[in-house]
């Protein structure tokens, strides 16, 4: 039992309250909103019309480009409508379709298909079958999973990582389907495998998971190239480096993907839906999720169909009105958000209510060093933010200077913001540093641009 | 109004970590008086109060608003003075601690009026300056006024002295009725450092003790600094901060650590003193006597500021250096300069203040050099 982890996190209160509920359906809800963007890359383009039927598990999406997903009707009905609403992670506007359910939740000709051995399936069958159902990373990050399971050209791939960390507090939803689907995860573990010629696969846990633990071990007894791993109770143990260092050791290069260590991670709701998908072509059209916070006075695990509105999910966990805080994720990294009025996605783990707002007014640094000690990227938070305090002041060479102290290797964990007694809002200007970086970097590649056409212009002059 | 992420926060703020290190140095406030007579708490009272009036002013003037981010707040909030942190109060108590009693009233007034306003204030604030504000008052008035601040006629106390004190504590100190005068345990140190170890009254020194012995030292029923003595009761508070992490144990193991070993072996390769002391004379005593030798490192330990100042002012978070790997550098190189000022200058008995206050000078440079790498990056 490998017990390692990385240098550096923090230990927040875990408040898994709802670690010991069952993970209950919801009931289907009279509409849905199913956003197009739900993926990280381009969003998908709707595909059906105002008025349409649809059937549960019928395309209404179709991926924009190769990094994009596709989007599914998560049950049957008719179209009502294609709205813009508020995309929850990025706080942009984008395209949804608006389904109003007819409760028959009738399947897509397509659908059931009869269970195919997953051995029968080459890389090639499962990427396609995969991009077919629309899988993404359904820890949070929502990378089209097809194209992280395409190993990019002269990597070779060794191991997959199921993440079931879940080193969110509150989030519980992770735990319950390792309970409940430990031998589908460890299909979707093998074929992610396969897709990647991968000779072992690693189960991560938290070490505040036993019951996963046994779960999971049950579930690969017997093989050879699985294991469980078991990692100590800390924050961030399953962001995606960090989970490679504590497993294997390996250190993913800066600004390389894990792939640039040999690796593939994929959460353990992920690997289900790849499961899924590749078995039984079924599309990525409901998740479980944890509904919890001080206001929820029936918290609980949930699955529910992709595009389920908020407001279902609050009356189905008696959220008492007058609650303050609305969190789409863990209460780490999860978003806070201004209006219940969006919809469950894929990337949905979590929904936080709670009574009072935890509004922080940072102070400033008073060079304790907790953030240097606990950042899990080994960055002087200290210096980056008070670089961003200096950029707001006026000092654009701060992002600069910012760079040189790994500005980019920051993964936005804020652990640092966690620890810090002075409560800087760390996450802020860091974010903020980044988006100056990369606008400095497109006003950069303008200037190129518009200079070799410049350059352009003289030489035709001449040439006249 | 919700915030950005994350949402959850740790439970230590600043004005805990202050308040706790004021609480810590609280037991030795209270023994000062038993020590010193209550014109230690006449000093102590003065400083902090002359600290905190100084931040409140300043900081006043500095960050009061007519609203708070367009939302009506109380005056408190309005008023934005900082005093609430606890960080004024720690100075005030850290440069009282390092005044004798003796000291005139205006003493603590001007060190701590000068540690906030100018050490702190006018180099930005909390968190901004680069001198420990309590040292920077304390180096003020020991060049403005340094007849008050003459360790070698620190008055020692004896027994309970504090009522019988009280008349004494209003007009003056110097010549209290039962004050005892005499050299304080660094001065007495330097001097057998410097007037030669073969001296036979040094040895009996050194192996008798002189006046106050050891345990005297240890506890604290010795003559120095208000807050000094009592390596006991500092020890005592710096132990909880530790236990809480608000005080980072690298900086005082490294800074007593170099400073034992440089009295240990220092004598053996430097001759020091006027008198061209023999530091070949050392060699025989550490041979034939390790305890006498054992004697001579702990009183560097104990003596003078030592305690008070590997405990609470390297340990300043703000101007001490950010890694664990920075600490230990930065509290060796406060060990090493200590105990060069202590065995070589001529001219001043004690180290300390200047150690640290010239190693907080490097800080920038240790934070650069030690900065940890990058994950993910090559070295
Ligand atoms: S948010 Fe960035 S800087 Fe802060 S702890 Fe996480 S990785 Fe380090
Ligand atoms: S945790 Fe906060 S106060 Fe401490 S060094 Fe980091 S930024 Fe400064």
């Amino acid at each position: 039992m490998t017990r390692a982890t990385f240098p550096g996190g923090v230990h927040p209160p875990e408040t898994k309250w709802t670690a010991e509920t069952d993970i209950r359906p919801l009931p289907l809800p009279p509409r849905l909103v199913v956003p197009m963007a739900q993926n990280l890359g381009a969003p998908a383009v709707p595909t059906v019309e105002r008025g349409q039927a649809v059937a549960r598990g019928e395309p209404i999406g179709k991926p924009d480009g190769f990094i994009s997903a596709a989007v599914h009707a998560p049950s049957s009905g008719t179209v009502t409508g294609i709205e813009r609403v508020i995309d929850a992670a990025t706080g942009r506007t984008t395209a949804a379709v608006v389904i109003e359910t007819d409760g028959k939740d009738r399947p897509h000709a397509s659908l059931p298909q009869e269970p195919r051995p997953w051995q029968s399936l080459d890389g090639d069958a499962i990427r396609q079958a995969v991009a077919d159902a629309g899988v993404v990373g359904m820890g949070g990050a929502t990378f089209p999973t097809h194209v992280k399971l395409t190993p990019p050209k002269g990597k070779a791939i060794d191991t997959v990582l199921a993440n079931g960390a879940e080193c969110e507090p509150y989030l519980t939803c992770d735990y319950r389907v390792m309970l409940a689907e430990a031998d589908k995860i460890v299909t979707g573990l093998r074929l992610c495998m396969r897709a990647t010629g991968a000779a072992r696969g690693i189960v991560g846990i938290e070490d505040n998971k036993p019951r996963a633990v046994e779960a999971m071990r049950r579930a690969v007894a017997g093989a050879d190239d699985l294991d469980v791993r078991v990692f100590p109770t800390k924050y961030p143990q399953g962001a995606e480096k960090q989970l490679i260092l504590a497993c294997l050791g390996r250190e993913v290069p800066t600004g390389g993907l894990p792939a640039d260590a040999g690796v593939v991670v994929q959460n353990v709701q992920t690997a289900c839906a790849i499961a899924e998908a590749c078995v039984r072509g079924q599309p990525l059209i409901e998740r479980v999720l944890t509904v919890s916070g001080d206001a929820a006075r029936a918290p609980g695990n949930f699955r529910v169909r992709i595009g389920t509105p908020l407001a279902a999910l609050l009356a189905e966990a008696q959220v008492q009105e007058g609650y303050e805080a609305l969190i789409l994720g863990g209460p780490m990294m999860g978003k806070a958000q201004f209006t219940a009025d969006l919809a469950v996605t894929k990337g949905t783990s979590g929904l936080l209510v709670f009574r009072r707002a935890a509004v922080y007014e940072g102070g400033p640094c008073i060079r304790c060093g907790a953030c240097v000690r606990h950042c899990p990227s080994w960055l002087n938070p200290s210096r980056l933010s008070i670089l961003g305090e200096s950029f707001l002041a006026g000092n654009l060479d701060a992002v600069d200077t910012a760079m040189e102290f790994g500005l980019m290797d920051c993964i936005l964990c804020g652990a640092c913001a966690y620890v810090c007694p002075s409560r800087r809002r760390m996450v802020h200007l860091i974010e903020m540093l980044r988006g100056e970086r990369r606008k400095a970097l497109e006003r950069r590649r303008e200037r190129e641009r518009a200079q070799a056409a410049g350059i352009q212009r003289e030489v035709e002059k001449v040439a006249d | 109004m919700v915030g950005h992420w994350p949402h959850l926060r740790g439970r230590d703020t600043t004005a805990r970590i202050m308040w706790s290190v004021a609480a810590a140095l609280a037991p030795a406030a209270v023994f000062a008086g038993y020590v010193f007579g209550c014109r230690a708490y006449l000093h102590i009272g003065l400083a902090v109060a002359t600290a905190v009036g100084a931040e409140a002013v300043i900081t006043y003037l500095r960050f009061h608003r007519r609203s708070r981010d367009g939302v009506k707040a109380t005056w408190w909030r309005r008023s934005g003075m900082t005093i609430g942190d606890g960080s004024a109060v720690v100075t005030g108590l850290l440069v009282a601690f390092c005044l004798p009693a003796q000291a005139r009233w205006f003493v603590p007034v001007v060190a701590a009026g000068v540690a906030i306003a100018i050490a702190k204030q006018a180099f930005g604030g909390l968190g901004c300056n680069i001198w420990n504000p309590a040292l920077v008052g304390r180096a003020f008035v020991h060049v403005s006024f340094p007849t008050d601040m003459n360790p070698a006629a620190y008055p020692v106390l004896t027994g309970h002295h504090f009522l019988g004190n009280v008349g004494t504590a209003v007009g003056g100190m110097a010549g209290g009725a039962d004050a005892v005068t005499g050299a304080s345990p660094m001065a007495m140190a330097k001097s057998i450092a410097t007037q030669g170890y073969a001296d036979v009254d040094v040895l009996k020194v050194l192996t008798e003790g002189h006046g106050r012995g050891l345990w005297d030292m240890f506890v604290g029923t010795v003559g120095g600094d208000l807050g000094e003595t009592s390596a006991l009761l500092l020890l005592v508070g710096a132990a909880y901060l530790i236990y809480k992490g608000w005080i980072r144990w690298q900086v005082p193991l490294a800074y007593l650590g170099t400073v034992a070993a440089g009295a240990l072996l220092l004598p053996l390769y430097l001759a020091g003193g006027e008198g061209g002391a023999e530091s070949a004379a050392w060699q025989p005593i550490l041979l034939a006597m390790p305890d006498a030798a054992l004697r001579f490192v702990l009183w560097h330990l104990l003596g003078g500021g030592l305690m008070l100042g590997a405990l609470y002012m390297a340990t300043d978070m703000v101007t001490s250096p950010l890694t664990n790997k920075g600490l230990w550098i930065f509290g060796a190189g406060c060990g090493v300069l200590t105990i060069l000022f202590r065995l070589y200058s001529h001219a001043y008995p004690e180290g300390v203040c200047y150690s640290i206050l010239l190693m907080n000078t490097a800080v920038p440079l240790i934070d650069r050099w030690t900065r940890p790498r990058i994950f993910g990056h090559k070295r």
